[in-house]
């Protein structure tokens, strides 16, 4: 009897290890999704041409990726173009955008439409499509003119080559039982100081199993930092130096040509 | 190279707005314009944005009408009496047009109104002085016959009360001729949002029968003062000045803007007329183009034309 007992407890001792040690083989299935960028901050000098950014981290392998990289949402007013008389195109009018992020790319390892819920690209606000429905424009009068212009607004931050998406792009390696995934990209010069985030979906069985973040900062430094402040806060000041330097210029060129003889 | 622009918020090869400064500074020195009706628009192309490029291009002209306006009044090729009437009348046009756009954005037609203007007095401009030239030249006619002619025009301002003599032009005029035609360009210049040296040039030549070499220099001087008004205003209240691309700008304009006067000194009136005609004319050929073929992209950021 006091054999069974001992024998009851080791056995209970083993299933106590036993489920100890489910989780070690549960991380090795489903790997932690996390998100890298070889650059969280971003610094504008005076020879500041855009970046080059690498974006990677861990995923498990039986899942699919989207990478969205985006600024912070905000308010856009653009100029619409339109026809006049039936063939002048000039401005007619204005489009007012809420909740549109002045920098939007998505990145994902197959078309979006195949891999997730028109709920889940809604609800995360995945692609152009999700984007049109989460953007409010105005003065718009019915759904046909929303896509109009919002196909518009799309081609114009494309050709500013601020928005813009791609599948099949992302690699993979496997290194210790773990996947790796990565994709480069090119950061654009006319993308501007702030705050931007990059988020990472994992999805599996058209659900998103798992999200990861990483936070980008890009900011003026230096002399950029202290002209671009100036001009803002002390316009009066930034104009006034502005023509005494354009000034300056003007007869100092002046002055040398004469003195060269150019100017008889 | 390429410079950050931290106003413009991009990016830029230098080599390009110093190349368009020289460009642009050349025909500003040979004629007498800003040329803000042919930079501004290069600087959108380039990826400024329309609001910076128009401030910025103002705050060049400054530098590169200095230039000119030194290079012409070393040679005594600058009125300053006729100049300053002319720039009374030109700030009491800025104000007054400024409020007729306001009127005009407010009926909601002020776009179709800016480009019908444009095209219209550039398109009248050009054709009016490129003939007008051409028969000139073709006739052996000299600049001083067709300012001798006499017409209705000239004997109505001549019997306009406060007659002054302006020695450097050999004119005279009532005051209030310069000050009307100056109050008349401001107020399209204001409508336009460009400088009005392409519609002063040749009002000064037709109606106020001033010698062509003192025309550009003294344009140039008007200029100068309009344009320092401008980058003021747009620093102070819109901050759309870029500092850095005005400096790129303004080393190609200055030189550009000496080099023009030179030239331009070697050039006959009629040949200077028949010149910056051409460049109207090509101008509005390329506006007529903007107008009637479809954009590539329906919307734009807002500011400029």
């Amino acid at each position: 009897m006091r054999y069974s007992m001992s024998a009851n407890r080791i056995i209970t001792i083993f299933k106590l290890m036993a489920l100890c040690l489910v989780p070690l083989f549960i991380d090795n299935a489903y790997a932690e999704l996390t998100a890298n960028a070889n650059h969280d901050q971003i610094k504008i000098d005076f020879f500041y041409h855009g970046s080059t950014i690498a974006l990677g981290g861990v995923s498990d392998p039986k899942t699919d990726l989207i990478i969205k990289v985006s600024s912070q949402e905000g308010h856009q007013v653009m100029r619409e173009k339109g026809k006049v008389g039936g063939f002048l195109w000039m401005n007619v009018g204005e489009l007012k955008l809420e909740h549109v992020p002045a920098m939007y790319f998505i990145h994902s390892t197959k078309k979006i439409e195949d891999i997730i819920t028109p709920e889940d690209m809604n609800k995360y606000v995945l692609g152009y499509s999700a984007l049109e429905r989460h953007v409010e424009m105005n003065p718009i009068s019915n759904g046909e003119e929303k896509t109009k212009w919002f196909g518009e607004f799309v081609k114009f931050k494309e050709a500013s080559k601020l928005y813009d998406t791609s599948s099949g792009n992302i690699e993979f390696t496997n290194k210790d039982g773990k996947q790796n995934y990565y994709i480069l990209r090119q950061w654009p010069f006319q993308a501007p100081p702030g705050n931007y985030t990059v988020t990472v979906y994992a999805v599996k069985d058209k659900k998103i199993t798992e999200i990861a973040t990483k936070n980008i900062l890009v900011e003026q430094v230096g002399l950029v930092k202290s002209l671009a402040t100036m001009a803002r806060s002390n316009g009066a000041l930034y104009g006034i130096i502005s023509i005494l330097a354009a000034l300056a210029a003007g007869f100092g060129v002046g002055i040398i040509f004469r003195k060269s003889g150019g100017a008889h | 190279m390429y410079l950050y622009l931290p106003v413009a918020l991009t990016s830029i090869n230098i080599l390009i707005p110093i190349g368009l400064g020289l460009a642009v500074g050349l025909l500003s020195g040979l004629f007498g314009v800003g040329g803000g009706f042919l930079m501004t628009p290069l600087l959108i192309m380039c990826g400024i944005p329309s609001t910076v490029a128009a401030a910025t291009d103002s705050n060049q002209i400054v530098a590169a009408s200095t230039s000119g306006t030194y290079a012409h009044w070393k040679v005594g090729n600058v009125d300053f009496k006729m100049g300053l009437y002319l720039l009374a009348g030109g700030f009491l046009g800025g104000l007054l047009g400024v409020q007729g756009i306001k009127i005009l954005r407010a009926m909601g037609n002020a776009d179709f109104v800016i480009k019908i203007t444009y095209v219209l007095m550039l398109g009248i401009v050009g054709v009016y002085m490129f003939f007008e030239s051409l028969s000139s030249m073709r006739g052996k006619k000299s600049k001083s016959d067709a300012a001798d002619k006499e017409s209705t025009v000239g004997a109505f301002l001549k019997s306009l009360p406060l007659q002054t003599h302006f020695e450097k032009s050999g004119v005279t005029h009532s005051v209030l001729v310069p000050v009307t035609l100056g109050c008349l360009v401001g107020i399209l210049a204001a409508i336009m949002g460009v400088g009005g040296g392409f519609l002063m040039v040749p009002i000064m030549f037709y109606l106020l029968r001033m010698p062509m070499h003192v025309i550009v220099g003294t344009s140039l001087f008007q200029i100068l003062f309009t344009c320092i008004e401008v980058t003021f205003l747009q620093a102070y209240t819109n901050h759309t000045v870029d500092f850095t691309l005005a400096v790129l700008l303004l080393l190609g304009s200055t030189v550009g803007a000496q080099v023009g006067a030179v030239f331009g000194r070697k050039l006959k009136g009629e040949q200077l007329k028949i010149l910056l005609a051409a460049i109207v004319l090509l101008v509005t050929v390329k506006i007529i183009f903007d107008l009637t073929l479809p954009p590539s992209l329906l919307l734009s950021e807002p500011g400029g034309h």
